[in-house]
């Protein structure tokens, strides 16, 4: 049941969100729907995965959302040298101590910046997968549990594809949202060289909201209502992957977990404190198409995952009360 | 292909065989469908356009019919000129008023033969044209069951099972020969060996289609109940043959039989009469006058309209007293006879329905669809008292009669042998007959014996004269094979013999009466009844041997005198109005009745103008049902609604069903994927709609939005009126053709079809359960 004082954190959540957005709108120009995303995916509690073309401003983004919110900023260049321990920490020996002192690793941040993550060892990538899983890292018995909020906003380059590590499906399916961000238009564009032309709009960025407000917008976005129609279609949704012919596999139950969070951080970010099918019809590409196997046949026809959702979102039937019999 | 459709029409025609009582019209028209055929073969031949072909074929059957039926008045004896086709028109005039007077086997008159022979030319081309010249063997079934029907429909007795398979088997090779042409038209099929090829395999198919067809055609008569078709019995066991009259007098003769050996002796007729000689009463139902020398049967007979007044029977001189009586016969519910049972000779009779006279027989037979059953009848009829001596004096017949005294070579001559040895010393034709009489009935030891069978042989009547048992069919058949022989016009007569009075002065015939009796001519007196079967009927005072010979006094004078001495006044006129004497004997039509009976059968006439109403305003009403079901549930969805919080959901949602369906039945279907704000925004882009309009719309998605997703459902006012409102301009966003169509026919009647086929489907799942 909504109460006053849901509402008034729904319009601080609503009013501290569009300065973020603000904010962020500065650095990246004509994306309003890859940072509404973003967006979406910090109050879900989730992580993003940005997979584009190299410069169309994978990492400008994580930056600006990063720079936006007053919080803990780490960024990992991934290469293939890199070491989990340079991600999670590592415990060296103090002398005077006569003790191992626990070096946190870059993971402990609120927010973390993983540039190209393909290009680690898989070792690595697990490292980090694990840590972003459990929001938490454990080094030689002793667990360490990482800030809140936390989020990973990780790159990858879909196209030079050498010497890169494919994250494999599971731990795609770790990432609550892959966003492409696509080349600008052309205004977008003209705009962005006035802008960037001379010094970097994102050394100009000031943070506009605070961390804990950050845990605050959360709390607020997981009292949103999600009612027992959406909750089923959300369900129906995800098992439409599992059972269409052109999927070698489909969504998990983690999938259905994000979607219905996701779907909440939305109805949040419009103002609303219950989850509309709309929420989830928006989100469902982005939460569910990189998890999503097609088979070869359907890759072969061109089908990625992505039309694949959107056709199953075209043929699953929007949850509805059955209006009175006979009419 | 041409051969196939020739046999096919050729075979079906013979249907129409027993209709008439030659066949030598057959070989006239098989001979011009084969021409007919052959000149459409060469006609395609020579690759005239098809419709030349069927010209060409139609005026090479115009020209045999005229070298057939018009040869003087056509020119060169096959061009038919004006005269020609006068002429034929006539004919096919005669033919059809020939067809509307002959019971069938009806003669073959040259009208009869025209339309005959033109028929199957009709049909014949017809079937040409379809097969051959068009390529469309199917179709070809309709002309042939056309044909078939004809001739099952004007055979009162049904059409033979031998000629029903000729007719199917004549379309089935035709449609044989086609699926091999059509083969042949596109090549030999290749196949391996063993594998069947399409010819083969469709031939196959043919068979075994043609097979169950053929099974289901000849099986489903038996299993289905026929129409009570019994002489006697109409509504005995049902296995007589459907609806048919006692023309068949093989049939009927069987049937008399079956009903004299009925144990359950109902009350067929009850008669009412002002004669005072019931026991004299006998009811015709027929006469058979055509010996074969197997058995007797009724000649093709010339029927006219009922008249005023019968003409006066055949033979009877006026020097002949008479007395005419009048009867009132009830038929009970059961009994259907297409021939009304009466007195002979008949004067006038009345009957409500189509009945005809047969003037030779002075029968009176029904139409089509007349019978007895629970029919009344009022007939008058003549009480023909000869004298002895009239009788004696009767000169010999005319020879317009002489077929009347015609036997039969197959007949033995032992019958003959025997009528002169019984009627040796008889110095006339009516001692002659009475000594016949009195030799079955007494002198000659014959028993009467139900049990024996009737006997379609020639040998029936001698085995009968030999072994003397037997029962009214051997004795009347074997009396008038017998006159016939000694030169006496004879006929049979089948009817009932006069049954028992009641105590209320009527008299009630049963089965068990049925009776056959000959009937012998003498001129001067007419048809003269009399009664060789021993213990049946009555023997008529003027056959009697005691006093025939030399005996001077009308033998039924006291009798009548008697009647008239008691009750001076009871003779009734020969008027047919009716008298004191007809109302005591109830034998006036009452006031009520012709209209009663006019009416069909009695009975108030309003339920059945109410369902005939009931059924028109339905048949009105039913192309704006779905206009109808929309209104009414337009004004449901839309109507008023309890204000509770229970009743918020399922108005809003009826309220956005309302929105959905009219966008629909406009033109804008619904999308089970979209979510209301989606749906809302189609209706809107849809039905270009200006922005109020617009946020209307929204708000209705809205509240359905709020009601089915926010956690507690908040009642939004005015949202009807939304909806009428939006209605109204999306109407007018559209062309009155759209308009008219979403209110005569609205698209959204289809939730109809689905609530039904979820219905059934639901029903079908319980069942299922329930069985498994």
């Amino acid at each position: 049941m909504t109460t006053y004082d849901d509402r008034e954190n729904l319009f601080d959540l609503t009013a501290t969100v569009e300065r973020i957005r603000n904010a962020v709108e500065q650095v990246i120009e004509g994306k309003p729907e890859v940072v509404r995303l973003s967006l979406t995916v910090l109050l879900a509690e989730g992580h993003l995965l940005i997979e584009d073309v190299p410069g169309v401003g994978k990492t400008m983004l994580a930056k600006a959302l990063a720079r936006s919110v007053d919080c803990s900023v780490r960024r990992i260049q991934f290469t293939p040298d890199l070491l989990p321990t340079d991600i999670t920490g590592v415990s060296i020996w103090d002398q005077q101590r006569r003790d191992f002192e626990f070096k946190p690793g870059a993971i402990f941040s609120q927010m973390v910046i993983g540039d190209e993550i393909n290009r680690a060892s898989p070792k690595t990538q697990s490292a980090l997968l694990e840590s972003m899983e459990e929001r938490q890292v454990t080094i030689d018995g002793q667990t360490y549990p990482l800030p809140s909020p936390f989020m990973v906003v990780a790159t990858q380059n879909p196209v030079e594809m050498e010497g890169t590590y494919p994250l494999p499906e599971a731990q795609r399916d770790r990432f609550m949202a892959r966003v492409s961000i696509g080349y600008p238009g052309t205004e977008a564009e003209l705009r962005m060289l006035d802008v960037h032309g001379g010094a970097s709009p994102l050394d100009d960025l000031q943070p506009v909201a605070h961390a804990h407000d950050i845990v605050k917008l959360i709390e607020t976005v997981r009292e949103v209502h999600v009612s027992e129609p959406v909750r089923r279609y959300v369900v129906q949704l995800v098992a439409a992957t599992r059972a269409h012919a052109d999927l070698r596999l489909g969504a998990s139950p983690r999938a259905t977990l994000h979607l219905l969070r996701a779907a909440k951080a939305s109805a949040a970010l419009a103002g609303r404190e219950y989850a509309l099918p709309d929420d989830v019809q928006a989100l469902a590409p982005a939460v569910l198409a990189h998890r999503l196997l097609p088979t070869a046949q359907a890759q072969l026809g061109g089908r990625t995952a992505d039309v694949v959702v959107r056709e199953i979102l075209a043929h699953t039937p929007v949850p509805a009360s059955p209006g009175p019999r006979g009419l | 292909m041409t051969l196939a459709s020739v046999a096919a029409t050729l075979l079906t025609a013979t249907a129409l065989l027993p209709l008439i009582d030659r066949g030598s019209w057959y070989p006239r028209a098989f001979l011009a469908v084969l021409l007919t055929a052959g000149v459409g073969a060469a006609a395609r031949r020579l690759s005239m356009p098809r419709p030349t072909v069927v010209a060409v074929q139609l005026v090479a059957s115009l020209a045999l019919l005229s070298f057939y039926f018009a040869r003087q008045q056509a020119v060169a004896w096959l061009l038919p000129g004006p005269d020609a086709v006068r002429r034929l028109a006539d004919l096919a005039g005669q033919g059809v008023r020939d067809v509307g007077e002959y019971t069938t086997p009806a003669p073959l008159t040259d009208g009869i033969a025209l339309l005959l022979i033109g028929g199957v030319l009709v049909i014949a081309l017809l079937v040409d044209a379809l097969a051959v010249t068009y390529g469309l063997a199917a179709p070809t079934g309709l002309p042939l069951l056309a044909l078939y029907s004809v001739a099952a429909g004007l055979s009162d007795e049904g059409t033979h099972w031998f000629t029903f398979c000729a007719a199917a088997a004549g379309y089935l090779a035709l449609l044989l020969a086609d699926g091999r042409e059509r083969l042949t038209r596109w090549g030999r099929a290749f196949g391996g060996a063993g594998s069947v090829s399409p010819a083969r395999s469709g031939q196959r198919t043919g068979r075994r289609i043609g097979a169950v067809a053929l099974g289901v055609a000849l099986l489903a008569p038996v299993a289905l109940p026929s129409l009570g078709g019994s002489l006697m019995a109409g509504a005995g066991s049902g296995d007589g043959p459907g609806g048919s009259g006692p023309v068949d007098s093989v049939d009927l003769l069987v049937e008399l039989r079956d009903n004299l050996n009925e144990t359950d002796d109902r009350t067929a007729l009850t008669v009412r009469t002002t004669s005072r000689r019931t026991d004299d009463l006998y009811l015709r139902i027929v006469s058979l006058d055509e010996f074969d020398g197997k058995t007797w049967e009724a000649s093709p007979r010339r029927t006219v309209d009922l008249p005023d007044r019968f003409p006066t029977p055949p033979g009877l001189g006026l020097q002949v007293d008479r007395r005419e009586v009048t009867s009132r016969i009830s038929a009970a519910g059961w009994y259907r006879q297409r021939h009304l049972p009466m007195p002979y000779p008949a004067t006038w009779a009345d009957a409500v329905g189509d009945w005809r006279l047969d003037p030779v027989g002075m029968t009176v037979i029904g139409g089509r669809k007349d019978t007895t059953a629970d029919k009344s009848w009022q007939v008058a009829s003549l009480e023909v008292l000869p004298t002895r001596e009239q009788l004696a004096a009767a000169p010999a017949p005319g020879p317009e009669l002489r077929n009347l005294t015609e036997l039969p070579a197959s007949l033995p001559e032992e019958v003959g042998e025997r009528a002169r040895e019984v009627t040796k010393g008889s110095r006339n034709a009516y001692e002659q007959a009475v000594a016949l009489q009195e030799w079955f009935s007494r002198t000659g030891n014959f028993s009467y014996d139900t049990q024996v069978e009737v006997g379609e042989d020639s040998r029936a009547i001698t085995r009968f004269l030999r072994d003397r048992k037997g029962f009214c069919i051997h004795f009347s058949f074997a009396m008038a094979s017998m006159a016939r022989s000694l030169g006496i016009p004879a006929r049979v007569a089948v009817g009932f013999a006069p049954g028992s009075e009641q105590g209320d002065g009527s008299v009630e015939v049963t089965l068990r009466d049925a009776h056959a009796w000959p009937e012998l001519y003498f001129e001067g007196v007419g048809w003269t009844r009399f009664e060789p079967t021993p213990t049946r009927g009555t023997q008529p005072e003027y056959t009697r041997p005691e006093t025939a010979p030399g005996a001077s006094a009308r033998p039924s004078e006291a009798a009548v005198e008697d009647t008239a001495s008691a009750e001076p006044s009871a003779r009734p006129s020969a008027s047919v109005s009716c008298t004191v004497e007809l109302k005591r004997l109830d034998a006036c039509p009452e006031p009520t009745d012709p209209a009663l009976v006019a009416d069909g059968g009695g009975g108030p006439r309003w339920p059945g103008t109410l369902l005939w109403t009931a059924a028109g305003l339905a048949a009105l009403l039913l192309p704006l049902t779905p206009m109808l079901w929309r209104l009414r549930v337009r004004a449901l969805r839309l109507g008023a609604h309890g204000r509770g919080e229970a009743d918020v959901l399922p108005h809003t949602l009826r309220v956005w069903r309302e929105l959905t369906d009219s966008a629909w039945d406009l033109g804008l279907p619904p999308d089970d994927s979209l979510t209301p704000r989606r749906a809302a925004e189609r209706i809107v882009r849809g039905g270009r709609l200006d922005p109020a309009t617009a946020e209307a719309v929204h708000r209705v998605a809205s509240a359905v939005e709020q009601v089915l997703y926010a956690p507690r459902a908040r009642a939004a006012p005015g949202l009807a009126a939304d909806v009428r409102g939006v209605c109204a301009v999306l109407r007018g966003s559209v062309g009155r053709g759209t308009r008219l169509r979403a209110l005569l026919a609205p698209r959204s009647a289809a939730r109809v079809r689905w609530a039904l086929a979820s219905w059934m489907a639901g029903v079908r799942s319980r069942l299922s359960r329930r069985a498994a």
